[in-house]
């Protein structure tokens, strides 16, 4: 995801819930709920406002945007998936997302090599807008990935959920 | 070496050729990317050069810098990202060109979103390229419409498409749209492009140029142009850019010669890029669940009421395929299976499409029809008839890309 978060003011409504409360942040986890934050959760997110669930092995992962990015945006009116098969390095452009004449990146968060994509978003794009979160079927990830040891060590660089709301809530001050 | 820009050439111009000479004439160099804040004029009117020239400002300035372009370019079409140039333009006008111009008009497809526009010498073009930081959608608009205030337009502001409009002078509360906008972000920049419309001198042929004669039968996933009545606002392109820009520095042809900006150029003018970037979409001679609309009426030489055309397109290429009431029904689904995998566009890369031969859908259709069992069918005239008459009219409504 490119910077929208700031660069997008016009475009945002108010947004005062922290993500953390929103149910579908969590989704990824069958045996959590919202007040019950997961132990194991390896939810990561990068100051471009992508997210990556990494599973229990560190082998594979799910790819994102994150809700607060998905509010500034706007509606979402197409999504450009990856290219399966692909293989990235963490900050690549795979994707991009297109809403309100804005055509913003999604970059890798971690190097990766590109599995699945979720055809889902190009038949209903503002899926992105109501579950940008959610990693299941019917969710708005965007892409499943293998994850090599460079992948994992890419992930110490980026930002727990907690880190994260810290974060974008100094965005919202500027 | 500080001359990193220039492109490795077996006979590079002179001043090329030395890293320690002096930076060759209107280009920048590695040290103007860097300076925080930079000004180009663009001398060229190649489209392609300019969109590359302005992706190379987007992708190497610094990231702290902010950088404004200005650029007109020769009479041109440009998509957004996201469109699809079987729903958006008029092929046959734009190969027949402008009166006085060059022969064809241009077909671009731009990295930015948003929708088509027309670009000629009278609509010029900025671009501010900004860290995140400082971007909304509203703020560069904002800067040219000042500028246009003091040029004398007062009524130049922006409306809520992130547009500038003008009060029309017929209509009380009308506007008229003189500048739209679209938008490119990647990690670390911002890229805010608009056109303005100083003085066209061809108004009055942008709506048809925007007008595909197939939109009627075509539901395209992406994004469509949304239509505003336009006008010029009568400034002149100096006085424009000096009122927008002060302290401009000229980048020209040479431009072209700088090995990225060279890359970028190639990858604009790739049929893939233009026609195989298309967002799914379908083309469908009847209603059907998705598209539910009344079907404009097929012309005369097609059997009326009884044929039926259904195709899916993915990147430009066909990826389902349903005719009916062309031949029998067994002869109908073998053609059907046989059009799956055309490409609808001609690259140098794609082997189906014989690069030469392709006469557009009579060659697809023959090809299909004249591997099908020949036993099915009446007689081979009354097959070619009726191959002829769908390929013509297939050729209207989904030309198989650019025309010849």
């Amino acid at each position: 995801m490119a910077s929208i978060a700031r660069c997008l003011r016009a475009a945002r409504p108010a947004l005062k819930v922290p993500v953390s409360r929103v149910c579908s942040a969590r989704a990824f986890s069958a045996t959590t709920t919202c007040n019950d934050p997961p132990t194991d959760a390896l939810r990561k997110y990068t100051k471009e406002h992508e997210w990556i669930d990494l599973s229990a092995d560190l082998k594979t992962g799910v790819i994102g945007i994150s809700e607060y990015a998905a509010k500034a945006l706007g509606d979402v009116v197409f999504v450009e998936l990856p290219e399966e098969g692909k293989r990235v390095q963490a900050g690549d452009a795979i994707g991009a997302v297109e809403s309100v004449k804005s055509a913003a990146d999604i970059n890798a968060p971690v190097s990766c090599k590109i599995t699945a994509v979720n055809m889902l978003l190009e038949e209903k794009p503002a899926t992105i807008n109501q579950v940008p979160e959610d990693d299941s079927h019917g969710g708005g990830w965007i892409a499943k990935v293998s994850v090599d040891e460079q992948g994992v060590k890419d992930l110490d660089k980026l930002m727990d959920e907690k880190a994260y709301e810290e974060f974008t809530a100094t965005e919202e001050e500027h | 070496m500080n001359n990193v820009l220039t492109t490795p050439k077996p006979h590079p111009p002179p001043s090329l050729s030395h890293p320690q000479s002096p930076p060759s004439p209107r280009t920048y160099t590695t040290a103007s990317l860097a300076r925080p804040l930079q000004i180009y004029r663009s001398t060229t009117t190649n489209p392609h050069l300019n969109l590359s020239i302005e992706h190379d400002l987007l992708t190497r300035s610094a990231p702290t810098s902010t950088v404004l372009f200005l650029y007109t370019n020769r009479p041109s079409i440009i998509l957004g990202r996201n469109q699809n140039p079987w729903l958006e333009v008029h092929h046959p006008l734009l190969r027949r060109g402008l009166p006085g111009s060059q022969p064809t008009i241009d077909l671009l497809r731009r990295r930015s979103g948003g929708g088509t526009v027309f670009h000629d010498l009278g609509n010029a073009n900025w671009t501010v390229i900004c860290p995140p930081a400082v971007f909304d959608r509203d703020r560069h608009a904002e800067m040219v419409a000042r500028a246009l205030q003091r040029l004398g337009v007062a009524t130049a502001r922006v409306n809520e498409r992130h547009d500038i409009v003008v009060d029309s002078e017929a209509e009380a509360g009308g506007t008229y749209k003189v500048s739209g906008s679209a938008y490119k972000l990647t990690r670390l920049r911002a890229l805010h492009h608009g056109t303005c419309l100083l003085g066209s001198e061809n108004l009055g042929r942008v709506g048809a140029l925007l007008r595909a004669p197939g939109a009627g039968y075509i539901k395209a996933r992406g994004v469509e142009s949304v239509r505003s009545a336009i006008c010029n606002v009568g400034v002149g392109r100096g006085e424009f850019e000096e009122a927008v820009g002060v302290g401009v520095e000229e980048v020209g042809e040479e431009m072209g010669e700088v090995e990225v900006v060279a890359k970028g150029w190639k990858e604009l003018m790739s049929p893939e890029w233009v026609y195989g970037q298309t967002p799914l979409f379908t083309f469908s001679t009847c209603p059907t669940e998705e598209d539910p609309r009344e079907r404009p009426p097929l012309p005369r030489e097609l059997p009326a009421g009884k044929l039926q055309t259904n195709l899916t397109l993915r990147h430009g290429v066909i990826t389902s395929a349903s005719i009916t009431g062309l031949f029998d029904s067994t002869t109908d689904k073998i053609i059907s299976e046989r059009l799956v995998g055309r490409n609808l566009f001609r690259s140098p890369s794609t082997k189906d499409l014989d690069v030469d031969g392709g006469d557009g859908w009579a060659s697809i259709l023959s090809a299909a029809v004249g591997s099908a069992s020949s036993d099915s069918f009446a007689t081979a005239s009354a097959r070619t008839d009726s191959v002829e008459a769908l390929g013509k009219w297939l050729d209207g409504m989904l030309p198989v890309l650019p025309l010849r």
